[in-house]
Formats: structure tokens, sequence, C-alpha cells
């Protein structure tokens, strides 16, 4: 289970996150939505502990965030993601599963790319790769550890059709085995139809969380979605 | 050790595939060459074609070591390559260490490449095995280690271009300490207290300079030679400790 109690994160005055409570079940496909600002890869980099929270506490399989090694069961994707541009596409893996202690083999590397569709690109250099091909890369590194807890920021970002069906694929796949997928994103569309449960954050507090089917009652989930954050923004 | 070593090989890489770094490393070589012209210049005078040449190593290894490592951390920030490392079982010191060592590593390498046509330049030039030349590089190679600490550690708190100039004026400080010292304890007092307070703070690099000693074939001090090793030991492990500190407490 990834639990937030009542985490409170600040920059300067502002406080990005506000006593934020969470909790995402083990097996869930957990989509975190919000408007831009609202907090949302604050959260993330706190879960995945490149972020220190400056209250409350974050606990990952029961193990605390702050813990090292819990990292070792986590995957982790970060939005728009830059890479070491020299590296070839299979050296990055390499590297990355080095990272975790890990000998990545020619066969498993070529599996990993071909899972994200970048097996023809693996000797390119990643400067040389378009934004949709990093995407998919950024993919890929997340999941070279073979993850309990995968986190994406933002995934289908910069993706085309194909891509984000590819992808969508893989994170059917990772709840089909049991993983535990947590992502951000600005897709709706996307987000209804590949979660069971969502959260919305609004100026950094939780505004829901739940089953998705819940909050959409019969309706889009965009649709909700935007009634729920206008509701929100009319009362302050 | 595995991840700092893992993390030293990929920047090492990074390093070793920057073109800029190629062009600078032919800049060298060519500067090194022109000795052979000023040695015909110069009838063949040692002192000259060896100042020459370990000067050329000492000013583009200088080069090298700044352009390599005053964005070493701070580049990795801003592009957040540093997301796909911190996220996995790796801390903050990990990370400080291994891209100091894989920096280093690249620097050494440029530096031994250099050494290496100098002392052929030396030979062609009869003037054997320059053993004394090599011992000189040898405490380049003790200075850069301290720089490279030294950037890494400005690297991990400043933009590139402050720590270029912050690294940049504590070297020509470091350079001068012995005569400002020489200097203040004529003057005395204040000033005195001040300078002397400065000379155990700042690195002292003069330590370092052994050039003049090897171009005139003067045997360097086998104590200057433990002395200057400790003392860059100690001066980069406390950088490499202040950089690990500050670098925890940076926002990503």
């Amino acid at each position: 289970m990834i639990l937030l109690d009542k985490v409170t994160k600040r920059y300067g005055r502002r406080a990005a996150v506000a006593g934020l409570s969470l909790k995402v079940r083990d097996g869930a496909a957990f989509g975190f939505l919000g408007q831009n600002g609202a907090g949302k890869t604050t959260t993330m980099k706190m879960i995945v502990g490149l972020a220190a929270p400056d209250n409350g506490r974050i606990e990952i399989g029961g193990k605390p965030a702050t813990d090292i090694a819990m990292r070792a069961d986590l995957g982790y994707m970060p939005e728009a993601p830059y890479f070491y541009e020299r590296l070839t596409g299979a050296e990055f893996l390499r590297f990355c599963a080095e990272l975790f202690g890990k000998e990545l083999s020619g066969e498993a590397c070529d599996k990993l790319l071909a899972r994200v569709g970048l097996q023809a690109a693996s000797d390119k250099a990643i400067g040389a790769y378009s934004k949709g091909m990093k995407q998919r890369l950024g993919f890929a590194q997340a999941l070279v550890n073979d993850p309990e807890y995968v986190l994406l920021d933002e995934p289908l970002d910069g993706l085309d059709p194909i891509g984000r069906k590819e992808i969508k694929n893989i994170i059917r796949g990772l709840r089909a085995a049991g993983n535990t997928v947590f992502f951000n994103s600005h897709i709706l569309y996307d987000t209804e139809e590949l979660c069971d449960e969502i959260g919305i954050l609004h100026e950094g507090r939780l505004a829901y969380s739940g089953p998705v089917r819940e909050f959409c009652a019969g309706r889009p989930l965009e649709e909700r979605f935007v009634e729920v954050v206008e509701g929100l923004a009319q009362k302050r | 050790m595995g991840k700092i070593l893992t993390i030293a090989k990929h920047t090492f890489r990074e390093a070793a595939r920057d073109r800029v770094l190629y062009g600078l490393l032919a800049f060298a070589v060519i500067f090194i060459f022109l000795d052979l012209f000023f040695a015909k210049l110069s009838l063949g005078d040692l002192v000259m074609i060896k100042s020459f040449g370990l000067a050329g190593i000492y000013l583009f290894g200088l080069i090298i070591t700044v352009f390599l490592g005053a964005s070493i951390i701070q580049k990795e920030i801003e592009r957040r390559t540093l997301y796909f490392v911190l996220s996995k079982p790796v801390s903050r010191a990990e990370l400080v260490l291994g891209k100091f060592l894989g920096l280093l590593a690249a620097i050494l390498l440029t530096i031994a490449l250099m050494a290496a046509i100098y002392l052929a330049v030396v030979a062609i030039e009869g003037g054997g095995l320059d053993l004394l030349g090599l011992a000189a590089i040898g405490f380049q190679m003790l200075e850069m280690t301290l720089l490279t600490a030294l950037l890494v550690f400005f690297s991990s708190i400043v933009s590139p271009l402050t720590a270029t100039i912050c690294s940049t004026l504590l070297l020509f400080a470091g350079h001068l300490l012995p005569t400002v010292l020489n200097n203040a304890k004529i003057i005395g007092g204040g000033a005195y207290k001040l300078v002397i307070f400065l000379y155990y703070l700042l690195p002292n690099l003069a330590k370092f300079d052994m050039r003049e000693l090897a171009a005139h074939a003067i045997s360097i001090p086998g104590q200057s030679v433990l002395y200057a090793v400790l003392y860059a030991v100690a001066y980069t492990a406390a950088l490499l400790l202040l950089a690990v500190e500050c670098f925890k407490r940076r926002e990503l």
C-alpha cells in the first residue's frame, strides 16, 4: 500500500501540498489528477524520495519513503524526462539496472526495449531520439527492476496514438500482474479507461479519493472533473 | 561502493563522449608539439622545452577540469536527469562521490595522454626519460584532484558560471597564498592574522607547483611529495564531505 499521512510540502510561503492523506491499495491502478500546479508532481517526488515532506509521513509497502532500500521495489518515470543524450538506449537501461545492483543481459535489455517499441533504436544515441521515443525509454527504465510499485508522471504525454495504445497496454499488463500503478495524467479519457481509483488534488489539498466509477456516476470523467474543480475554485 | 563505481563509470563515459573535450585535447596536443618548434628556436635548450611543455599540460589540464567540472552536479539538477538516479536505491552521497570519481578519472586520463606526448617530445630533443617532469605532472594531478573536488562542491550549490568564477578565484588565490603570507608577515598586525586564517582555510595550491624545479632538473624532496599527497587527500575529502552535506539539503 502507498500511504500518505497528513503530508505537507512548502516552497517558501506557498504550500505545494497541504495536509494530504491518501491510501492506494496494492494492485490498484490509481490516477492522480489535478490542474497544473495542483501539487501532483511534488507529491510523486515525495513518494519516490526526491523531495522530503515538511510534515507528515509517507510509506510504501509498510516502509518509510525515506528508506533508500525501499526504492528497490519502485519504478519511477519523471514528467517530460531528460536523458544522458550521449548514451544509447541500451546503455542507459544497463546503467539504470546497475543502480539496482542488477546486471541487465543483452537479451533482457532487448526484451525491455521491445516491450516499449524501441528495439530498433537500442544502439542509437538518445540525443537522436524523438520526444515520443524518449517517453518510451523513460517508461522502460521504470520497469528495469521489475518493480512492485510503478509511479508514472504524465506517462502518455507526447506519445502518438500508437504509442499511447502500447503504453496503455503495458499499464494494463502491470495491473493484471498485480503491480500497483500510480500515475499523474492530464489525459482524463485514458485515466478513466485505465484506473479503478482516482485522487483529485486541488491547490495541494485532496478533493476526492475513491473509485473512478463512483466519482463519474455515469458521466465522462473529464466532465465531472471540470465540474468539481470549477466548483472548488468558485468556493474560494 | 558498487553504485558509486556505476555512477563513476557512467560519468566517465559521458565525459569521454564530449566533443568539446576532444577539441580541447587537440589544442593541447598541438601546443605540446609546438615545443619541437621552440626547441629549434632555443637551440635545444631543455629548460625552455620542459617549461613550455609542462606549462601547456597545466594550462590545458586546468581548462579541461573547469570545463568538465563546473556543471557536473548543477547540470543534472537543471536537466532533471538526477531524477532517474535518485529515485533508485542510490543515496545523494553515492551520487556525489560517483560523479567526482568519474570526472576525476576522465581528467587524469587526459593529463596522462598529454604527459605521454610531453615525454616523447622531451626524449626526441635528447632529454631522455624526464622523470622529474613526470613527478611535476603527478603533483599537477594532485592539484587537479583538489580542484575537481572544489568544482563538485561549488556545482552542488551554485550555477556553472558561479562555480567557474569561484573556483578560478580560489585557484588564483591558492597559488598566491605563500607570497601573500610573506608580505603580510612584514606588515604584521590584523592583516597578518587575517592572512594566516585564509592561508589555512583556502587551498594552498602552491604546494603542487613543481614545474620550475622539474624544468631546471632540481630534485623534488620526498617530504614535499608526502606532504602534498596528504594535503590533497585531506582537503579533497573535506570538500567532498561539504559537497555531500550541501547536496543533501538541495531541493530537486
